[in-house]
């Protein structure tokens, strides 16, 4: 079988390949590890700011005389019942202000207990009648039945730009709700006490919240992989040695690419806007120009990035396998598909070293948000940071690769 | 101004444990047609890039034009053929020599009247629309001579610009060769075939990394007591197995 003859010499120069061999035994190991442990399926740190200005007191009617005021502090318990490690709670006595933050600076929830909080809980949720309970005064009585009709009285403001960050704490919250209420022999749901307000009315889908890092994380691929493919490319037929030996400074050359490439990839995001607003309606509600210049550094990051793998890669095939190794794993530490608030806090230093985790978030922010320059200037500050040293780095390979051609 | 165009001063080059140029001196004059002979892994490739500026050598020094290299003064004055192809397989021979004619600021009529008559040498002017990468092994060189000629450099390192290329038009490009010199051009040019050194004012025998002789080439057959070159170099080489 000469079969046997292919697949020995096939197999031999794979062995031979030492960075080839590394990546087959490493890859699959990684991907599982990296994947396996991004996703805690819990969140933590989840900013909240919670104004409590119930009084803790309720007035119900007694058997014995008539009605008296008894001390619940049912706002309190509901406090108590956050897990504070998923909740890095605020309070605030301005409930305005407290509503006014959230979208803002990460606060992501405010919830305001009015003063008669737990008078209207019990007045609304007793029905148990005949208990009985010791006044503030000391005296034992019967309670009668509650008349109902007070109304849920607290008010929350939820940003539910990221519907799955929405959905857990709304989820925390009603279980809360439900501890609280069990203590009170209730048929009252949870659901009666939130009164909610999301800041985006709901319009916001996961496929929204997601296409961003999708835009993101298509551009990466692409652009990665043509441009560490073409400086190899130009690398092994010697044309960059051709390039550089001519009055050309490397800084010329990379820019010339970084040039190229640009326009490549602001084509490409139109491309990708365009079906995914066309085809999914998926939501854009802030600014092409600034969508354009998260684009432009996030760009220049990548060519950066693709050219210190292009001096790695001794031909275009371990390019490849550099790419693959490099970007994949991006999509799942970048936030894409779940927030960064879920990942665990060993991955997420990777998270916070990852380009795409601040295009990502600047992208939605305009995109799902509309924010503006300054609402995402931490994010452009960073890539900016990064397309910087990135091209820096560039131009250092660039001359390095001249002379190893 | 120096005479002296290029100076290569007791350069050493080592990959790893090889020792790929041994202590090499050399120099090269202006107008000087300079063929440097020798066999598979002498060395002339890894000359020619040290000198270049492209490799640093581990001791000793490389001088072009006067500029210690590397340099970046002397890159419009220098032309290099690198010994694989390096021309976009992609592009055609026009495109190629316009992207590099472009590079070293020749403006638009200069390119194209420099590709006419550099196109005319290598004898590719029929396939100037081809695609690179449908022509030849010997066409695909040519190419590249063209290329390095493009902006008239005042000295050219020429990298076996005849390997793959037909007697006939071999000849010719030495006549090119002769002629630039004749204009005072400085041409380092390699070759495997020894022979072809004759057309050359002076000869480098390499061989492991040193020179083992440098003159004329009529000096050279004198000093061996050879009749031609091809023998001058083996009576050398064994010389140097010997002692």
């Amino acid at each position: 079988m000469r079969s046997f003859a292919v697949a020995k010499n096939v197999l031999r120069r794979i062995l031979g390949d030492a960075r080839t061999m590394a990546m087959i035994i490493i890859l699959p190991m990684f991907f599982v590890l990296l994947y396996g442990n991004s996703f805690s399926g819990s969140y933590n740190a989840l900013s909240i700011i919670i104004v409590n200005d119930d009084n803790g007191l309720a007035s119900v009617r007694t058997a014995e005389v008539g009605r008296v005021t008894i001390a619940v502090n049912l706002a309190q318990e509901f406090i108590a019942q956050l897990d504070p490690s998923i909740f890095r709670i605020e309070s605030s006595d301005n409930p305005e202000a407290a509503a006014a933050q959230v979208g803002n600076d990460g606060v992501l929830a405010s919830l305001v207990f009015s003063r008669s909080f737990s008078n209207a809980v019990v007045n609304e949720a007793l029905i148990a009648s005949g208990e009985r309970l010791e006044t503030l005064e000391g005296q034992t009585v019967t309670l009668l039945p509650s008349e109902p009709g007070e109304g849920s009285s607290t008010s929350m403001v939820i940003d539910d730009s990221n519907p799955l960050i929405a959905e857990a704490i709304l989820s925390a919250f009603q279980s809360a709700f439900a501890q609280v209420l069990a203590t009170q022999q209730t048929s009252i749901t949870a659901d009666a006490l939130l009164d909610i307000r999301p800041l985006y009315d709901g319009e916001i889908r996961i496929l929204d919240f997601t296409a961003p890092g999708i835009i993101g994380f298509a551009m990466t691929l692409i652009t990665v992989l043509l441009t560490a493919m073409s400086v190899v490319r130009e690398r092994t037929t010697g044309t960059l040695t051709r390039v550089l030996i001519a009055p050309v400074s490397a800084w010329e050359v990379t820019l010339g690419y970084t040039f190229a490439f640009s326009i490549i990839a602001l084509f490409q995001a139109a491309e990708l806007f365009l079906t995914s607003s066309l085809l999914f309606h998926v939501r854009f509600v802030g600014s092409l120009w600034i969508v354009a210049l998260v684009i432009l550094l996030f760009t220049i990051t990548l060519q950066g990035i693709a050219t210190l793998i292009s001096t790695l890669a001794k031909n275009e095939a371990q390019a490849m396998q550099f790419v693959l190794f490099l970007v994949i794993p991006s999509i799942m530490i970048s936030g894409v598909f779940w927030p960064l608030e879920a990942m665990p806090a060993t991955i997420r230093p990777l998270s916070y070293v990852s380009p795409l985790t601040y295009a990502n978030e600047a992208l939605r922010d305009v995109m799902l948000t509309g924010a503006g320059i300054a609402e995402i200037r931490f994010e452009l500050i960073i890539l900016g940071g990064y397309a910087l040293v990135m091209l820096l780095l560039a131009v250092l390979s660039m001359r390095r690769q001249a002379h190893t051609a | 101004m120096t005479d002296h165009v290029v100076q290569a001063i007791g350069l050493t080059k080592r990959f790893g444990r090889r020792v790929a140029l041994d202590n090499l001196s050399l120099t090269v004059t202006q107008g000087q047609l300079y063929g440097l002979a020798g066999p598979n892994g002498a060395g002339k490739t890894t000359l020619i890039r040290t000198l270049c500026g492209l490799l640093r050598p581990d001791a000793g020094e490389a001088r072009l034009l006067g500029w210690k290299m590397p340099s970046t003064r002397v890159r419009s004055q220098l032309g290099y053929m690198p010994q694989d192809f390096a021309v976009y397989e992609d592009l055609t021979v026009i495109k190629n020599l316009e992207y590099f004619g472009s590079l070293y600021d020749l403006s638009r009529s200069q390119i194209r009247e420099r590709s006419a008559e550099l196109l005319r040498l290598v004898d590719l002017t029929d396939r100037r629309r081809q695609r690179v990468g449908t022509l030849s092994g010997g066409m695909r060189r040519r190419v590249s001579l063209a290329i390095s000629l493009l902006h008239k450099p005042r000295l050219a390192f020429l990298d076996e610009p005849t390997a793959g290329v037909d007697p006939k038009l071999r000849r010719s490009f030495w006549d090119h060769f002769n002629s630039l010199a004749d204009e005072n051009v400085s041409l380092i040019v390699t070759t495997h075939l020894v022979e072809e050194a004759q057309r050359c004012h002076a000869v480098g025998f390499l061989n492991a990394g040193r020179l083992l002789t440098e003159g004329t080439p009529q000096e050279v057959l004198e000093e061996t007591g050879a009749q031609s070159l091809d023998d001058a170099f083996i009576v050398l080489q064994e010389r140097g197995e010997r002692s």
